[in-house]
């Protein structure tokens, strides 16, 4: 009897799984009081193997390129992912920004090369628009987005 | 207790004398160091009926509108010669009175906040000239917001009396320079600034009490735990030691933090609505809703050269009435206008 | 008794699987909820010619429903009346230049605004209205939609310039006013389709309540939902939450506020005028 009810209940859980988003984290997250900073983990947006080959540790942000240590859209940070450093662009956060201007459910970042360049080829999901501001920097990044928000 | 009511009296009792000629008789008795209690603390309306009461709001409502309506055209009854405006000639300002705040859209479509200012029953009250004032500039004394003479002492009605405008509310002290000189009893209308121009605007700020370094000066505090007693929200050290053996001048303390005037420099005014004399100012001002406030032209150097050519002495209906009901910045979102499309 | 037991679970087992497969069912119906209801619901008026004059009549013709849109109503506080005043003309003015239809928490919105970064300088997003907040001309909305398995939400100023057209593509209410916990549901629940038809509506009578209650995401949430400050009514909480849970969750519940009369703000008088005004000011140009 228990190993059948058992069975039942696995079922449901694989169930629920499959079903849930994949980014939902069934820890809790810190508050989105600052949009991105030191230790904030991060979800990888792009179609690099880095980003997208499964590791036991989150990627985290080990630094912010600001003067105040907090990333918006737009700001270089520099991850720790999967034992390595790597430089990554913020391209969408949890905290809204300004009025007009979206919000996501996740704090997206692409992985970008010293130079500047994307390591992906794609980026998977909508980018904000006012991203394009910085266009000259990042004009490469901004042509391997799928869409806009 | 005792003494304090002495005290009390005392320097209550000429106030008395001036105010109730009936009383006459007993005030200089008690002005002399009596100790009895003042037995006729009157207010006005102690010794009249219900209906009295009724008739004399009415009739004080009814004489400052009769004054009010006289006032309307100040050139037409013996105006003071008037002058041109010249650069660096400093222009009466305006007593306000603090509405809300509300956003405005640029032509680009940024969003900024503005505060409403309503300018109400603003009227020059007495003309103070160089020699009486301090000897270095003339002023003006402008009041704004009627209130009930009924609580004023006879001093202050007199001047109101003379100037032959309600009392008001605030009274204010504007140094002007000795062209811009009004006539007491001219109204003052918001229209007396122009939308792309910058003023400041003197008030008293919330008061927030007596308040630690940490609210009031926005120090850090020490760890609320690991190991932390007694000493969470205290400001530490306040200097050096040995050498200069003392704490420096204007060290930030705890102390009264709000309730004392302060001034926002270099407001931008983006609208004027001069039918119900509102005043769109850029920014946030000092004080709370429904506070009285001062406002002036600029002081700024950098932001005096937006004033060109404005309304000297000031705005007079009768001059220019034929304004629009709305007066917008160049650069401000009409509502009126289509919604912003970008070229290209 | 051990076979009897043993029977038992085994039917018990069975209406475990038929549930799942019920479930199952339901889910895959809800997915195209939106698609399926709207077509099978009114299949007696459906009439293939007649929808493209419906979709005219949704964007030109107001609706004939006495509305006041919740932004006039100005806030419980020690304000000038004229204040209020001065802000609604504008806001009347605006509403003669940009038509701001008649919308609720839970309707399925477009909204094109001037980006001058996007494409060609428009920037249209579909989403479903989570959030009306703010006054006067600060009024704004939210929506929120599931873009390649991302969740977007935007936050609207109703009254700026850059909004370049407000669409109704499904007018509905939902069972609460603020459906910010649809950040913490099924993803399936807000996913809009972007190039979805406007559905015709009445523009008389009561506006359709949608009674879907919602299925969470496991815990934790970005709010307690549970709790009774947030009042919500559509949330499937039987299934994520136990009894004991909801039992707990009433220890923060404030059963005296509802009598407390300081708190009491009573608008319908207030409603009627503005609603007065709106119309003459309407009417006049």
């Amino acid at each position: 009897m228990a190993l059948l009810h058992h069975l039942a209940k696995a079922c449901t859980v694989l169930r629920v799984d499959a079903t849930s988003l994949t980014q939902h984290s069934a820890f809790s997250v810190s508050a989105v009081s600052a949009a991105i900073q030191k230790m904030t983990r991060v979800r990888v947006v792009d179609n690099s193997s880095l980003g997208n080959t499964p590791h036991h540790r989150a990627p985290r942000v080990i630094h912010v390129y600001t003067k105040n240590g907090v990333g918006k859209v737009g700001d270089k940070v520099l991850l720790a992912i999967k034992g390595q450093k790597k430089k990554a662009l913020i391209v969408g956060h949890k905290m809204p920004g300004e009025r007009m201007t979206p919000r996501f459910d996740s704090n997206n970042v692409v992985l970008i090369e010293d130079n500047g360049n994307p390591t992906g080829t794609r980026i998977r999901v909508p980018v904000p628009t006012h991203l394009r501001k910085m266009e000259g920097d990042y004009s490469k990044l901004l042509a391997i987005a799928s869409r806009f928000v | 207790m005792a003494a304090w009511t002495s005290r009390f009296l005392l320097l209550r009792a000429p106030c008395f004398a001036a105010l109730r000629t009936g009383g006459v008789s007993e005030s200089p008795v008690l002005a002399l160091g009596c100790v009895r209690t003042l037995k006729n603390t009157t207010w006005f309306e102690e010794h009249l009926t219900e209906d009295n009461q009724k008739y004399m709001r009415k009739s004080i409502n009814e004489e400052y509108r009769r004054q009010t309506v006289e006032k309307l055209n100040p050139l037409k009854d013996e105006p003071w010669p008037r002058h041109a405006w010249t650069e660096g000639s400093r222009r009466v300002g305006l007593v306000a009175v603090k509405l809300g705040m509300v956003p405005v859209w640029t032509k680009t479509g940024e969003r900024h906040v503005v505060t409403m200012l309503q300018v109400q029953d603003c009227h020059v009250v007495k003309c103070l000239s160089k020699e009486e004032f301090d000897g270095h500039t003339a002023a003006l004394l402008v009041g704004g917001k009627n209130v009930s003479p009924f609580h004023r002492s006879e001093e202050t009605m007199e001047m109101f009396r003379i100037a032959g405008v309600p009392p008001k509310q605030k009274v204010t002290t504007f140094k002007v320079s000795d062209n811009a000189i009004i006539k007491p009893g001219t109204p003052l209308y918001a229209a007396h600034f122009r939308p792309g121009q910058y003023v400041d605007i003197t008030a008293k700020t919330i008061g927030k009490g007596f308040q630690g370094v940490m609210k009031r000066w926005g120090f850090r505090g020490q760890p609320a735990t690991h190991g932390h007693t007694k000493t969470h929200r205290r400001p530490g050290a306040s200097g050096p030691g040995g050498d200069p053996a003392k704490v420096f001048k204007g060290k930030k303390m705890p102390g009264q933090m709000g309730n004392y005037f302060d001034t926002a420099h270099g407001l931008k005014v983006w609208r004027v609505n001069t039918k119900s004399n509102v005043l769109y100012v850029h920014g946030s001002v000092p004080g709370h809703k429904n506070c009285l406030l001062k406002v002036r032209d600029t002081i700024l150097p950098r932001r005096s050269s937006s004033l060109l050519n404005p309304p000297f002495p000031t705005f007079f209906t009768e001059e220019e009435g034929d304004l629009a009901e709305d007066l917008y910045d160049q650069d401000m979102f009409v509502y009126t206008e289509p919604s912003l499309t970008l070229a290209d | 008794m051990a076979a009897c037991i043993k029977r038992l679970d085994r039917a018990m087992f069975s209406i475990r699987l038929l549930r799942n497969v019920q479930l199952h069912n339901e889910r895959s119906l809800s997915t195209s909820l939106h698609r399926l209801a709207l077509d099978s619901e009114p299949p007696s008026k459906f009439t293939p010619p007649v929808k493209p004059v419906i979709i005219d009549k949704t964007q030109s013709v107001a609706s004939l429903r006495k509305f006041l849109s919740p932004e006039f109503v100005p806030p419980r506080q020690r304000t000038k009346p004229v204040k209020f005043t001065i802000e609604r003309k504008d806001m009347i003015r605006r509403r003669k230049v940009l038509n701001i239809p008649e919308f609720y928490v839970g309707s399925v919105l477009a909204v094109t605004m001037t980006d001058p970064h996007a494409t060609g300088k428009n920037n249209r997003f579909v989403g479903i209205c989570i959030q009306r907040g703010g006054r006067g001309l600060g009024a704004t909305f939210v929506l929120r939609n599931i873009i390649d398995n991302q969740g977007v939400e935007i936050c609207y100023e109703m009254y700026s310039p850059r909004i370049q057209q407000i669409e109704v593509l499904k007018l509905e209410k939902r069972l609460d006013d603020n459906l910010m916990y649809l950040r913490d549901a099924l993803p399936e629940y807000c996913t809009v389709d972007t190039d979805m038809k406007p559905h015709p509506f009445s523009t008389t009578g009561e506006v359709p309540v949608n009674k879907t209650k919602v299925r969470m995401l496991p815990k934790p949430w970005s709010k307690r939902w549970e709790r009774p400050k947030f009042n919500v009514k559509g949330i499937r909480f039987d299934l994520c939450l136990s009894p004991e849970q909801m039992e707990h969750a009433q220890k923060w519940a404030q059963p005296w506020v509802e009598y407390d009369m300081l708190k009491e703000y009573d608008t319908s008088k207030l409603e009627e005028d503005i609603y007065a005004e709106i119309q003459q000011e309407a009417a006049a140009k």
